[in-house]
């Protein structure tokens, strides 16, 4: 339980709610970087860490381009960039193309991240309106890490959470206070 | 269709472009690297990684065509139309007060960014008194640009927004033609630019000292070692004074070189250099 090296949670329309109760409910000193891909408007650069941060206990961090991952830290994928880790726990930025209509695409950063963490990562899908993600929880699968999903039932919109249940076999399917609950057993 | 390569096929690709074209991609962040040889993979018509560096070896792909499918588009026009505003208002007028005044522009690859840039010198009125020289990374981009380009609508509707964001002189519309759903903008633009390949910025030897450099969202192709080489490289053709523009989410901090700079506006990322 406690090998786990990161976790890394993706979400779009219907995720705000629920990632700002999971990390206002992670104290100052929790020890495990949460890397968050979550869709946003690519041309409206600041406010949303802003936003996040005033229920939460640790700092946010929007990662620049070759910014070491340290524990303890919740690093948010920049608007209009791709956020990928690459080996050596360093953050990569692109501009490539956008993915799934998306830039930040939550696949691509989980592929980046599986491949880099392997069995070590953990992976969290949330409520979203599209399949952004769904290949990407699937990469956590493959690389033998470990996959959760917000209970569509509970989700906004669950379009992301059951694509991402089709495309892989996840481990738990959880609710908001399910998720909590386990990131806290984590520390 | 190649979905994915791994770290063996992507060493072994490498080392064929190394040894084919002369081009050393050792250096460049993996994850970009393996995504865009992937697409190159599939954009050039080989059925796996090993068919594509054969190709490479015998070259049965040519260098252009290589550094065409591999180059990293900037994807809008415009983009963080707040940075556009600041040159058109307040850089570009300064720097255009000393007689011959150049800009340098070292890896266009779209387009996007030389033609946002040339807009904003003629919204200023400042066409005819400075000098754009821009590197591309191929033969291919060079006509492209050339003829203005070639852009979708998806590109131009974001750009369209971009423009307004920026609050424009009047409508963008104004600055392309559309010719079977694509966009071209117009080649006027272009009559301070000059236009030539160079593959490899390492290699760019201008032999000019510029007013300002214009080299935003390409420093995250590289590894810290080439990143630093590549600040090295733009610091020493910038004039002391001079300006060098990065990405908004890229950084200076893990170089050397960047001490010879001062930061001038730290939101759109636009550096002063203060020595030799």
């Amino acid at each position: 339980m406690n090998d786990y090296k990161a976790i890394m949670i993706g979400g779009s329309a219907g995720s705000f709610q629920v990632v700002s109760r999971i990390i206002a409910a992670l104290p100052a000193n929790y020890p495990l970087p949460i890397l968050m891909c979550l869709h946003r408007l690519k041309h409206i650069r600041s406010g949303f860490v802003e936003a996040l941060s005033i229920k939460s206990n640790l700092p946010i961090i929007e990662p620049h381009d070759k910014e070491p991952l340290k524990p303890g830290r919740i690093y948010l994928a920049p608007a209009n960039y791709h956020m990928y880790i690459e080996l050596g726990n360093r953050f990569s930025l692109s501009t490539e193309d956008v993915v799934n209509h998306s830039r930040p695409s939550i696949d691509l950063s989980f592929f980046s991240a599986s491949y880099n963490f392997k069995k070590k990562l953990v992976g969290i899908i949330l409520s979203g309106a599209n399949k952004d993600g769904a290949l990407g929880l699937k990469s956590v699968t493959d690389n033998g890490g470990l996959t959760i999903v917000q209970d569509p039932k509970e989700c906004q919109v669950p379009t992301m959470t059951t694509a991402s249940m089709n495309a892989t076999k996840v481990d738990y399917v959880f609710s908001t206070k399910q998720i909590i609950d386990f990131l806290l057993k984590l520390a | 269709m190649v979905d994915n390569i791994g770290i063996v096929d992507t060493r072994n690709i490498i080392s064929a472009v190394t040894e084919s074209y002369g081009i050393d991609m050792s250096d460049y962040t993996f994850t970009i690297l393996k995504r865009r040889l992937v697409n190159a993979i599939n954009t050039l018509g080989s059925h796996s990684a090993d068919d594509f560096t054969d190709k490479i070896r015998r070259k049965a792909i040519s260098a252009d065509d290589f550094l065409y499918v591999m180059a990293l588009e900037v994807t809008e026009f415009f983009r963080d139309p707040s940075l556009w505003r600041e040159l058109r208002d307040r850089y570009i007028p300064e720097i255009c007060r000393t007689a011959d005044s150049r800009i340098w522009m070292p890896s266009a690859t779209s387009g996007d960014e030389l033609f946002s840039l040339a807009i904003i010198i003629a919204e200023a009125g400042l066409q005819g008194k400075l000098k754009i020289d821009v590197n591309c990374p191929s033969d291919k981009h060079v006509e492209l640009i050339r003829h203005g380009g070639s852009y979708d609508q998806k590109k131009i509707e974001v750009s369209e927004a971009n423009y307004t964001r920026y609050a424009g002189k009047t409508q963008f519309a104004s600055y392309y033609t559309l010719n079977d759903n694509r966009a071209s903008m117009k080649p006027a633009l272009l009559s301070d630019v000059t236009l030539e390949k160079q593959a490899d910025i390492l290699n760019a030897n201008p032999g000019k000292r510029y007013k300002m450099i214009v080299y935003r969202n390409k420093l995250l192709q590289f590894n810290i070692p080439l990143y630093e080489k590549v600040i090295r490289k733009l610091v020493e053709n910038l004039e002391i004074g001079g300006y060098l523009i990065i990405g908004n989410m890229e950084t200076l901090e893990y170089s050397e070189t960047s001490k010879k700079l001062q930061v001038v506006n730290a939101n759109e990322k636009i550096y002063k250099k203060r020595v030799d």
